[in-house]
């Protein structure tokens, strides 16, 4: 199944996406004292103590590392929210709860480094795995049952989610295609460094006939 | 005073363990009765003849735990270990119903104040609402986690309190059956002994829940808002197991489970007898009519407790509140009926177990009457004998309901039900809580918090900013002080006397001092420290003698003064302190009457001394200096105020919550800086924050209450005023530093940058006010102009959006400007006055005034110009590839030259239009040449950074008096000089000289 599909193939590997997700914004409050910051991806601060302001994730861990600053939570975050989710997940096959696109990493990146800012810790975490194992086995459990199609489209599907899907779901389309007109498709499939690119390129193969 | 012991006699026997038991007067004080949780029989004694044997009733199959008797004693109810509760005839004892049955033991039963209605709680999960009409089950209410052991129905009618083992109170609203308040552990933990069981009582006027605190004491929480209003605590060494009030609510009778009963003046707050037992008394009521009290013990043993309050002092029964009277008065007259009824309907309807599941239609009318009267069911009462009742009963509570409203009302504002002067706060400190820290101090340093244990109290201060900010250890507090103030240099803390033996006390402590041991306290006999403050290098205390004492922070006494009135706060920032004090009783229409002053401690003068203004019906809630030291106010309706020197020393309106605010938020401030306001924004009904999770300052922006305007430009007419609010702080502070002798060159500097946004907001409101046709506005704010290239700026304005009539106005302002500039430079630099051309732009027509001038003040800006001509301007703007070529051509008029020309070219691209008038005008006329001279000045004031440069090329035309003082102006030099009086950053002086 796609859950036990070997995570060397997937595009990024988990830290990579971990990585991406890390550009999101989120609220700190600073105990300290310090001018803006200029960066490429824009200016943060000014930072006064006790006073919230928003900073890339991975600023907010930096600071958080060197006990510099407190992480607000997300919204999301909630034990409410959460169970919320969770019930939605649990209730409705079909469809995915929104939830933010990196809430796996984000989710990750704060029970690691700001433990002590999250209320409820233990059950939010348990919470955000629970739902993570619901939504996958959703996934999979959905995969089971698409069928010859040159498209897959699953709404609210999160970073992480997608990463792990991802070259399954390009090759079953890609045999998938090949099954209905085999005699369209030239060796592609035979070159074996060309799997994850091509079916990367998924969308534009139609368009080659 | 332990002469008269009480002699109990055995009325349970019960096993040899404690049990509940329950004693109950009637209502004539002809009977007690009494029920032990050991026991399945209830016993109705009559007190006067104790010997003889009771009357027993023996219906349950288990032990009794509660009793309740109607209002009007014709009706018992009981309910038992047996899960069932049972209804009785009384006096008589004849069983009536099975009225309701749980599933679980039943701790607690009460009647509401008409008999109407009995609440039933126990074990179970929730709070049983029956009507005792017919048996019918009106509600359940469930919210407590524990079992429910107390319950108490609010004389006026309107809420019901419970209480569970473990220690929650609920405050319950009858009519929607929700829960309005809950106070998580405010009482002791009972654990799963049975024999103690939590209570909540009303007074008898209904104000007040008496409820057993953590701390072997009583505390009273408000009717309407649950807040704690006092507590009495004693000599109770363990927790409280019972609370009983005189019929008149003056005193009350505590047991705990040290055995001991109190009997309390609740007014003095003090206990005025006590007595102790053998065994813990578990049950106590109040002799109805008389002076005594009857007890019984966990062991089955009651007695009745004679004379209890000393004849010396009023009755338990005197003075029994009017609304109570009055109520009963007219409840009870329909009380009977409805126990009547009730009994009716009980008798024939309701079977042994079954009821209120399937009624008889016929029913469904008196149900209708019960307590809870809904709107809805209004229409119901056709029936002609019904309606007085209905009504009555509905006047009472709405009447209540007024009452009460007023009352939450009142007490939000503290003093809108009687008017009552405000008490003396802290800034920055929230009221203390049980159990839970608190602050005494937030600012926006840091804050200082405590929380306070058995005997000695905890205090912790924190620096918001960790990194630099000294690190304080926690220290152990004995003296229990209420009162903190902090600064970066040490903090300074004060307790109010409590007794004798305990004399308020002022502690300072340094945070960083070379000598060991440099805090110190002061000890105050017969006088007690209202507030404190510190300040730079001194600390401030009032007392209740009005005394203002300040000291050195090395402890030494130097001052001591008087002050008008009882202090109500203090706030103290570098050398500056400000007191606020009462300055009479408040009105009767509850404006409190303040008055504050500010002093300058090291200097030992006083700076400022006024009224405080406060909005109607409010009371001040933090004072406190902004960070560039204006001295602010904030009061309980939302409006903060900063002092200022304007209009010899005013207040003015900078914020208002009532304009910021989303619904269901309240502000608490910390403090502020010029253009925003820092707060702590709490959720109703919190209107204060708790110290964990830590409160977050939240950033709101300043703005005056400004009416709505037919410009619709709020925001920018607000950013005028702050602007201008800014410039006379400023002002004020150059005036204070020059007299000082001090440099002012960072202050000018600061003022140059208000100045250069305030000519550009007033900009945007001339170009709002010529969108909207605002003509006369317009003008006036050209006037306002501190810059003459602003005025340039405007002018091109006018002229761009084709108001030539205004642009000409604007150039008469302008020319008006010039020449009173001219004549103070005539006058005070004659010297340098060399140029014939002052003198002609006096004499000459405006005209050409206006030509020579343009050519004066900017000599090579007109001199480019005039080199270029007319038709080169105009080529260059069709053909814009030619401009480099035409840099070049006009390198020989120097390099700034070359930078006019940019500007030039910039110019003609941006503004096609206008500029093709000008070049055209230029070729007819030279007087053309005027209006698109302020042209280029546009451009270069729009350009602020450029501004630099272009003055610099102006510096370098002919030593001109005009030319030079649009240098200087441009440059702000700080130079404190006589120059400084034609310094046009200095907007006031500049008025001077007009």
């Amino acid at each position: 199944m796609a859950g036990q599909s070997d995570p060397h193939i997937s595009l990024f590997s988990a830290e990579e996406v971990e990585f991406m997700a890390e550009d999101e914004l989120i609220e700190i409050v600073p105990n300290m004292r310090m001018d803006p910051l200029n960066f490429i991806c824009g200016d943060f601060g000014p930072f006064l103590p006790q006073i919230a302001t928003q900073v890339p994730l991975w600023l907010a861990v930096a600071l958080k590392k060197r006990g510099k600053c407190a992480i607000r939570p997300p919204q999301w975050m909630s034990v409410e929210n959460l169970t919320r989710v969770l019930e939605g997940e649990r209730d409705t096959q079909g469809a995915f709860q929104a939830l933010p696109f990196h809430y796996v990493e984000i989710s990750r990146l704060l029970f690691d480094h700001a433990r002590d800012d999250i209320p409820d810790m233990y059950m939010v975490r348990s919470l955000v795995e629970d739902i993570r194992d619901v939504r996958i086995h959703k996934v999979e459990t959905s995969l089971e049952k698409f069928s010859g199609t040159s498209a897959v489209k699953i709404p609210n599907l999160s970073a992480m989610e997608v990463n792990i899907i991802r070259p399954f779901v390009g090759r079953a389309l890609q045999a998938f295609y090949k099954h209905d007109n085999p005699e369209k498709i030239p060796d592609v499939d035979r070159a074996p460094s060309g799997h994850t690119r091509v079916a990367n390129n998924e969308p534009r193969r139609p368009l080659r006939r | 005073m332990k002469i008269k012991s009480v002699k109990l006699r055995e009325a349970h026997k019960g096993s040899s363990s404690a049990s509940f038991c329950s004693i109950l007067w009637d209502l004539q004080a002809h009977h007690l009765v009494t029920a032990s949780s050991s026991e399945p029989s209830i016993s109705i004694h009559d007190p006067l003849l104790p010997s003889n044997p009771p009357r027993v009733l023996r219906h349950h199959r288990d032990g009794v735990t509660a009793l309740a008797l109607s209002p009007n004693s014709t009706c018992l109810a009981s309910g038992s270990i047996d899960h069932s509760v049972k209804l009785y005839k009384f006096p008589g004892g004849e069983f009536e119903t099975n009225i309701t049955r749980f599933t679980l033991p039943i701790r607690v039963l009460a009647f509401n104040k008409s008999g109407s209605m009995l609440a039933a709680a126990g074990d179970d999960e929730g709070i049983k609402l029956i009507n005792t009409i017919d048996g019918s089950i009106a509600r359940v209410l469930k919210a407590h986690r524990g079992p429910v052991t107390g319950l108490a129905f609010d004389p006026n009618g309107e809420y019901l309190a419970s209480i569970d083992s473990i220690g929650t109170v609920i405050y319950w609203d009858l009519q929607s059956g929700r829960t309005l308040y809950t106070l998580k552990g405010v009482a002791p933990d009972t654990g799963s002994d049975t024999s103690i069981l939590n209570i909540v009582s009303w007074s008898p006027d209904g104000e007040t829940l008496a409820v057993p605190g953590l701390k072997n004491d009583i505390v009273m929480y408000d009717r309407d808002t649950a807040e704690k209003l006092y507590n009495l605590r004693g000599d109770h060494m363990q927790p409280i197991c019972f609370i009983s009030w005189s019929p008149n609510g003056k005193y009350m009778a505590t047991s705990s489970l040290d055995k001991q009963v109190l009997i309390w003046d609740v007014n003095r707050k003090q206990d005025i007898d006590r007595q102790k037992f053998d065994d813990r008394i578990c049950c106590m009521a109040w002799k109805p009519i008389g002076n005594a009290l009857a007890v019984i013990d966990v062991m089955g043993k009651y007695g009745v407790w004679e004379s209890v309050v000393p004849s010396s002092m009023k009755s338990p029964t005197e003075d029994i509140p009017s609304s109570r009277s009055k109520n009963s008065n007219g409840l009870l007259f329909f009380d009977e009926e409805d126990e009547e009824l009730s009994m009716s309907g009980s008798l024939s309807d309701l079977g042994e177990d079954s009821h209120g599941e399937s009624e008889p239609p016929s029913r469904k009318r008196l149900r209708k009457q019960s307590v809870l009267v809904d709107d809805q069911h209004e229409d119901v009462y056709d029936e002609l004998s019904l309606l007085p009742k209905t009504e009555s009963r509905k006047k009472v509570h709405r009447v209540n309901k007024e009452n009460s409203d007023k009352e939450k009302d009142g007490l939000r504002s503290m003093m809108a039900f009687r008017p009552k002067m405000q008490e003396a706060f802290q800034p920055g400190s929230t009221p203390s809580q049980p159990g839970k820290r608190h602050f005494l101090c937030y600012n926006m340093l840091g804050s200082i918090t405590t929380i306070k244990h058995d005997e000695y109290s905890h205090i912790e201060i924190d620096f918001h900013d960790t990194s630099t900010g000294p690190r304080v250890p926690p220290m152990t507090d004995h003296y229990g002080f209420t009162m903190a103030s902090l600064n970066e240099n040490g903090s300074v803390f004060a307790n109010p006397c409590k007794g004798e033996k305990n004399m308020s006390t002022l502690m300072y402590r340094p945070f960083s001092s070379w000598a060991n041991n440099s805090e110190w306290y002061m000890r105050f006999e017969g006088e007690e420290v209202r507030a404190v403050a510190v300040g730079a290098t001194w600390v401030a205390a009032v007392t209740s003698l009005n005394f203002l004492r300040t000291f050195t922070d090395g402890g030494l006494q130097k001052h001591i003064l008087s002050l008008n009135g009882p202090v109500v706060t203090a706030a103290g920032f570098k050398d500056e302190l400000a007191i606020v004090t009462h300055v009479s009783d408040c009105l009767p229409s509850n404006e409190q009457m303040l008055e504050f002053s500010i002093f300058n401690i090291s200097k030992g003068t006083q700076i400022f001394k006024g009224r405080l203004p406060l909005t109607p019906g409010s009371y001040l809630t933090w004072l406190g200096f902004s960070e560039e030291g204006q001295l602010s106010s904030y009061d309980s309706k939302g409006i903060l105020r900063v002092f200022t020197n304007q209009y010899g020393g005013n207040w003015l309106p900078l914020f208002s919550a009532s304009k910021e605010r989303k619904s269901g938020e309240n502000y608490w401030v910390v403090g502020l800086n010029a253009s925003k306001l820092f707060c702590v924004v709490c959720k109703n009904p919190d209107s204060f924050p708790q110290v964990l999770p830590k409160p977050v300052l939240t950033l709101l922006n300043l703005s005056f209450p400004l009416a709505s305007s037919d410009l619709g430009e709020e925001a920018l007419e607000n950013e005028f005023m702050l602007n201008n609010l800014h410039l006379s702080q400023i002002q004020h502070r150059i005036e204070v530093m020059a007299g000082e002798d001090l440099d002012a060159a960072s202050l000018d500097d600061e003022a140059f940058v208000i100045e250069a946004a305030q000519d550009r907001c007033i900009l945007r409101l001339i170009a709002s006010c010529c969108n909207g046709d605002k003509l006369v506005r317009a003008i006036e704010l050209v006037k306002l102009l501190s810059v003459e290239k602003s005025v340039r700026g405007a002018i091109q304005l006018a002229t761009a959006l084709k108001l030539p009539i205004l642009a000409e106005q604007f150039n008469n302002i302008l020319e008006e400007r010039l020449r009173s500039k001219t004549e103070v430079l005539n006058t005070s630099l004659p010297s340098s006055n060399y140029g014939p051309s002052g003198k002609v732009d006096l004499a000459v027509s405006k005209a050409l005034t206006a030509i020579e001038r343009s050519e004066i003040s900017e000599p090579i800006v007109s001199s480019s110009s005039a080199k270029l001509s007319a038709a080169p301007l105009f080529t260059k703007k069709v053909k814009s590839s030619d401009r480099i070529k035409f840099g070049m051509q006009k390198t020989d008029g120097g390099q700034t030259a070359n930078l006019e020309d940019r500007k030039v070219v910039k110019d003609a691209d941006k503004n096609a239009g206008p500029s093709h008038v000008n070049c055209v005008k230029e070729v007819t006329n030279l007087e053309t040449q005027r209006p698109s001279n302020p042209f280029l000045k546009l451009q270069n004031n729009r350009e602020g950074k450029k501004v630099g440069e272009v003055t610099q090329s102006q510096s370098q035309g002919p030593s001109n008096p005009i030319s030079k003082s649009s240098n200087e102006e441009a440059k702000k030099v700080g130079e404190v000089t006589g120059v400084q009086s034609h310094r046009p950053s200095n907007p006031f002086l500049k008025s001077t000289v007009k």
